[in-house]
C-alpha cells in the first residue's frame, strides 16, 4: 500500500497568494503610480510630460500656502480632537449606569455621525446662515437683538463654526467607543478604590484610565487620522475661506488636483502628507504602547 | 421676357426671402441637418450637458425630438458645471471617446483647443452649409463665443449675460421720487453710472428700509461676485494686464476704486447679503425685499413668474413683484457674458458627423427659437431672431422690454477672461473677493492676488499667454470701447 504523501507545508500559502498578488496590485499599483508621477510633469492642461526629477518636491518647500493649509489642519485637530475625547468621556460617563430611556438617548446621540460629513456640512450651513438660519436667530433671542454674525465668512467665527459643526458630528464616536471601553472595566476595582477611600479623580487616574487607554489611545488615532484628512464639512461650509483662511491640507490637494489640474505636483503633496502621517503615526503608536 | 406681373412675383419672393433671414428656396440649416442625419439612424451619440435644469432640454425636449426627426438616441451626460472641464479633459487625455458633443463654456475654449481636445468644425460647417446661419447669433456671441486662433470650435447657443432688474413701480412712485429728491437733491432714475448706482442704492434703503425694502442686492459669494468683479473694472476703465510685459494691472488704481466700492456698497444692501448666492438674491428680489440687482436672464422671467409653475422651478421663489419689474444693462452699459454655453465636438468622438448635425441643428435658428423660450431649461436667447420672435414677445406683458434689454446687452456685452488655464486666475480672482468680504484692505488683497496672477504667467510662460491674451484682448467684447 502506498504511503500517504504527506501534504505540501506550502499548500496554504499557494491557495492565498492569488488574493494576496490581486490586493497588492490593487493596493500598491495605485501608489507605486503616483510616486512615478511625483517625480514628472504631468498637468492635464500641459502636454509636457518628461522626468522632472525633485523639481515637484522642491517647490512643497516654497509653496506658502501648502505650509498655512497644514497649519490650519493641525490648528483645527489640536482644538477639536481634545474636545471631542473630553465630551465624549462626559457622556460615556453619564450614559455608564442604567439610565430611563438611554438605548434610545444612545441611538439618538450617535445619529450624526451616520450623516455623511458633506451633508453635514450643508445642513451647518444652512443653520449658520444668517439670513435664513435659526443660530443668528437664537442668539438674537437671548441678545435681544437681530444679530447678523456671518458665520463662514467672518474670520472670527469662521474657525468655531467648523470645530463646533466637526464636534457635533463626531463626539458621538468618541462616546460610543469610550462607552465601550468604560463598560469593560472591572467594577470590582473601582469599587475597591471607593471603599479604600479614593476619591473620583484618583479611582479615574489609577484605575480607569490604564484600563480604557489602550481603546481611547485607538480613538483619538482614529480621530486625529480623520481630522489631518478633513475635506468635507470645510468644503461645504466655507471651501476653504475667507480666501484661504480655512483651506487644510486636504482642500489644497483638492484644488490643486482637481481644479488647477497639478497632477504631478499633487502627487507630491500627497506623499508628503504620508511621509508626515507615517513619522506622527509611528511615534504616536509607540508614545501610547500600542506596538507591545 | 419678364414682365410687370413675373417682376412683381420676383419681388414678393426677394422681399419675403429678406424677411425670413434665408432664401426661400434654400434649406433651413436645421432641415439639412435632419435629413444628412437620417443615413445614422439606430446611432447613439452621447453629450456632455449641465447637470440640473439645463439638462432639461436634451432629455425633455430636444433629444426624442431628435430622435423622432432621424432614429438616432441621444445620451446625455449630466455633470455639474464645476466638474464640465475636468471630465472632458480626463474623456480626451484618457483617450476614451466616450462623449461626441460636448457642452463648452466660451472661457475654457484655449484651454480645450490647445490640448486637442475639440474638434475644429470649419470644414463641417462648410460641408453642411450652415455659415449663413451662423452670421444671425448675435454679434457679441458670435464674434466672441465661438474661434480660437480663427477656427470656430463652438457654436454659441446660450445669452447668458448680465441684465440689471429694478422695480420699476418704485422708480415711478411720486412720494419715492420726492422722498429721494429731499434726500439727495437729484432726480430719481436707473443708475447708468457706478457713482449714480451707490447714489440711488444708499438713496432707496434710507427711505424704503421702513418697509423692508433694501435699494439692492446683488449675488456676492466669490464664483458670482468674480464675474461682477470683471465686468465693473473694465467697465471703469481697467485692464487685466500690462499687454506688453503681461504683468498683472488689477491692483490697479481702478481695482482698488471698484474693490473699495464693491464692499461699501455692501453697507446699503441687505444684511449677510455677503453670503448670498444665486438663490439667496433671486429670494430677496423676487419677494420685494430689494429694489435693484443684476443677474442672468432667468431672474427677469422669473420675477414675471413665467414658467415658475412647471414642476422643474418649483424650487424658485413665489414672485410678489409681477408686472412691476424694469429691465436695464448694469452700470457701465457692458454687461459680462459671465459663462454661458458652446456646443463642440470632441475631438476623440467616434460619430463625429452624426454628433456635428446633431449640434447644427440644436443651434439652428429654427430649432434654437423653440429652446429658448422652454421655461425651465435656462438657456437664453442668442440670436437675432429671437428677439424679435413674436411668440416670445407675447409670453408675459413686459416681455419686450426683457427682450430689448437683452438685444442691447448681446451688442455691447463683455467677454469673460479667458486664457490659458484661466481658473488659476480666477481662483485667484475668487479668494481676493472673498478676502474682501472678510474685511481685508484692498489694496492689500489685490497686491497680492496680481502677485500670484504673475506666478502664473510665468509658470505657464509669458510668451506663451502673452500672444493668447493678445488675441483675447483683440475681440471685440474684450475691453469696452470708452
Amino acid at each position: 500500500m502506498a504511503a500517504i504523501a504527506h501534504p505540501d507545508r506550502n499548500f496554504k500559502y499557494w491557495l492565498i497568494s492569488p488574493a494576496v498578488f490581486l490586493l497588492l496590485l490593487v493596493g500598491l499599483f495605485p501608489l507605486i503610480f503616483s510616486l512615478v508621477v511625483s517625480f514628472m510633469r504631468v498637468s492635464m492642461l500641459e502636454t509636457d510630460t518628461s522626468f522632472a526629477g525633485l523639481v515637484n518636491y522642491v517647490q512643497l518647500f516654497h509653496d506658502a500656502r501648502l505650509w498655512q493649509s497644514l497649519l490650519h489642519t493641525v490648528l483645527i485637530m489640536v482644538i477639536a480632537l481634545p474636545i471631542e475625547l473630553l465630551l465624549g468621556l462626559a457622556m460615556a460617563y453619564l450614559f455608564l449606569d442604567r439610565l430611563p430611556g438611554r438605548q434610545l438617548l444612545v441611538s439618538l446621540l450617535v445619529l450624526p455621525t451616520i450623516i455623511s460629513p458633506i451633508v453635514a456640512g450643508a445642513t451647518w450651513r444652512l443653520l449658520f446662515d444668517n439670513r435664513y438660519g435659526p443660530i443668528n436667530q437664537i442668539i438674537g433671542w437671548f441678545a435681544g437683538h437681530p444679530v447678523p454674525a456671518l458665520w463662514t465668512v467672518n474670520p472670527g467665527l469662521v474657525y468655531p463654526a467648523i470645530i463646533f459643526c466637526e464636534i457635533w458630528q463626531w463626539t458621538p464616536f468618541m462616546f460610543l467607543i469610550l462607552l465601550a471601553a468604560l463598560s469593560n472595566v472591572d467594577r470590582s476595582l473601582t469599587e475597591a478604590a471607593e471603599i479604600d477611600g479614593a476619591r473620583f479623580w484618583r479611582s479615574f487616574r489609577y484605575v480607569v484610565l490604564p484600563a480604557i487607554f489602550p481603546v481611547m489611545s485607538i480613538a483619538i488615532l482614529i480621530r486625529g487620522l480623520d481630522l489631518f484628512r478633513i475635506f468635507d464639512i470645510i468644503w461645504a461650509l466655507t471651501a476653504g475661506g475667507p480666501g484661504t483662511m480655512t483651506e487644510t491640507i486636504s482642500v489644497y490637494t483638492y484644488i490643486q488636483g482637481f481644479k488647477q489640474f497639478e497632477s504631478s505636483y499633487t502627487a507630491a503633496i500627497a506623499f508628503l502628507v504620508i511621509a508626515l502621517l507615517t513619522v506622527i503615526v509611528t511615534w504616536a503608536i509607540r508614545r501610547m504602547g500600542l506596538a507591545k | 421676357m419678364i414682365n410687370r406681373r413675373d417682376f412683381g412675383k420676383i419681388s414678393l419672393v426677394a422681399s419675403l426671402a429678406t424677411t425670413m433671414g434665408r432664401p426661400a428656396w434654400a434649406a433651413s440649416a436645421a432641415d439639412t441637418a435632419v435629413k444628412a442625419a437620417q443615413q445614422y439612424k439606430g446611432r447613439t451619440i452621447t453629450i456632455v450637458w449641465e447637470a440640473g435644469l439645463q439638462s432639461l432640454d436634451p432629455t425633455h425636449f430636444s433629444g426624442p425630438k431628435w430622435k423622432e426627426l432621424t432614429g438616432m438616441d441621444v445620451k446625455v451626460v449630466e455633470v455639474a458645471t464645476a466638474e464640465m472641464f475636468t471630465k472632458i479633459m480626463q474623456d480626451y487625455k484618457s483617450g476614451a471617446g466616450a462623449y461626441d458633443a460636448l457642452n463648452v463654456i466660451p472661457a475654457w475654449m484655449p484651454d480645450l483647443a490647445q490640448a486637442g481636445a475639440l474638434e475644429v468644425l470649419d470644414p463641417y460647417v462648410e460641408k453642411y452649409g450652415y455659415a449663413p446661419e451662423l452670421q444671425t447669433i448675435a454679434p457679441t456671441y458670435r464674434d466672441n463665443q465661438m474661434k480660437v486662433g480663427g477656427k470656430i470650435y463652438g457654436f454659441p447657443d446660450d445669452g447668458d449675460v448680465f441684465l440689471m432688474y429694478y422695480r420699476r413701480d418704485l422708480f415711478e412712485d411720486p412720494a419715492v421720487q420726492k422722498a429721494f429728491k429731499e434726500k439727495t437733491g437729484k432726480d430719481l432714475a436707473v443708475p447708468k453710472t457706478w457713482a449714480d448706482f451707490d447714489v440711488v442704492g444708499a438713496g432707496l434703503t434710507d427711505i424704503l428700509k421702513d418697509k423692508g425694502i433694501y435699494g439692492a442686492s446683488f449675488f456676492r459669494q466669490p464664483p458670482y461676485a468674480m464675474y461682477m468683479f470683471e465686468e465693473r473694472f473694465r467697465n471703469e476703465g481697467g485692464k487685466f494686464f500690462d499687454a506688453d510685459t503681461m504683468k498683472a494691472a488689477i491692483n490697479s488704481d481702478v481695482g482698488v476704486k471698484v474693490f473699495t466700492a464693491m464692499r461699501n456698497e455692501n453697507n446699503f444692501m441687505p444684511p449677510g447679503v455677503e453670503q448670498f448666492g444665486f438663490v439667496e438674491n433671486l429670494a430677496t428680489f423676487l419677494q420685494g425685499q430689494s429694489a435693484m440687482t443684476i443677474s442672468w436672464p432667468p431672474y427677469g422671467r422669473w420675477a414675471e413668474g413665467y414658467g415658475t409653475d412647471q414642476e422643474a422651478l418649483n424650487w424658485v421663489p413665489k414672485t410678489t413683484i409681477a408686472g412691476k419689474v424694469g429691465y436695464a444693462l448694469p452700470p457701465g452699459g457692458h454687461p459680462e457674458l459671465a459663462a454661458g454655453f458652446a456646443l463642440s465636438i470632441s475631438s476623440t468622438s467616434k460619430n463625429k458627423d452624426a454628433a456635428y448635425l446633431f449640434i447644427q441643428w440644436l443651434n439652428s435658428e429654427d430649432v434654437s427659437r423653440q429652446r429658448v423660450q422652454l421655461p425651465y431649461t435656462l438657456r437664453d436667447p442668442f440670436r437675432d431672431a429671437h428677439y424679435a420672435d413674436p411668440g416670445y414677445l407675447a409670453l408675459w406683458p413686459n416681455a419686450k422690454d426683457y427682450l430689448a434689454a437683452l438685444k442691447q446687452a448681446s451688442q455691447t456685452g463683455l467677454l469673460d477672461l479667458s486664457l490659458l488655464q484661466t481658473d488659476k486666475y480666477e481662483e485667484v480672482l475668487r479668494q481676493a473677493i472673498s478676502k474682501l468680504w472678510a474685511g481685508d484692505d484692498p489694496k492689500t488683497i489685490l497686491d497680492a492676488a496680481a502677485a500670484q496672477w504673475n506666478d502664473i504667467t510665468q509658470k505657464i510662460g509669458v510668451d506663451k499667454q502673452k500672444m493668447v491674451y493678445a488675441a483675447w484682448a483683440a475681440e471685440s467684447g474684450a475691453y469696452p470701447k470708452i
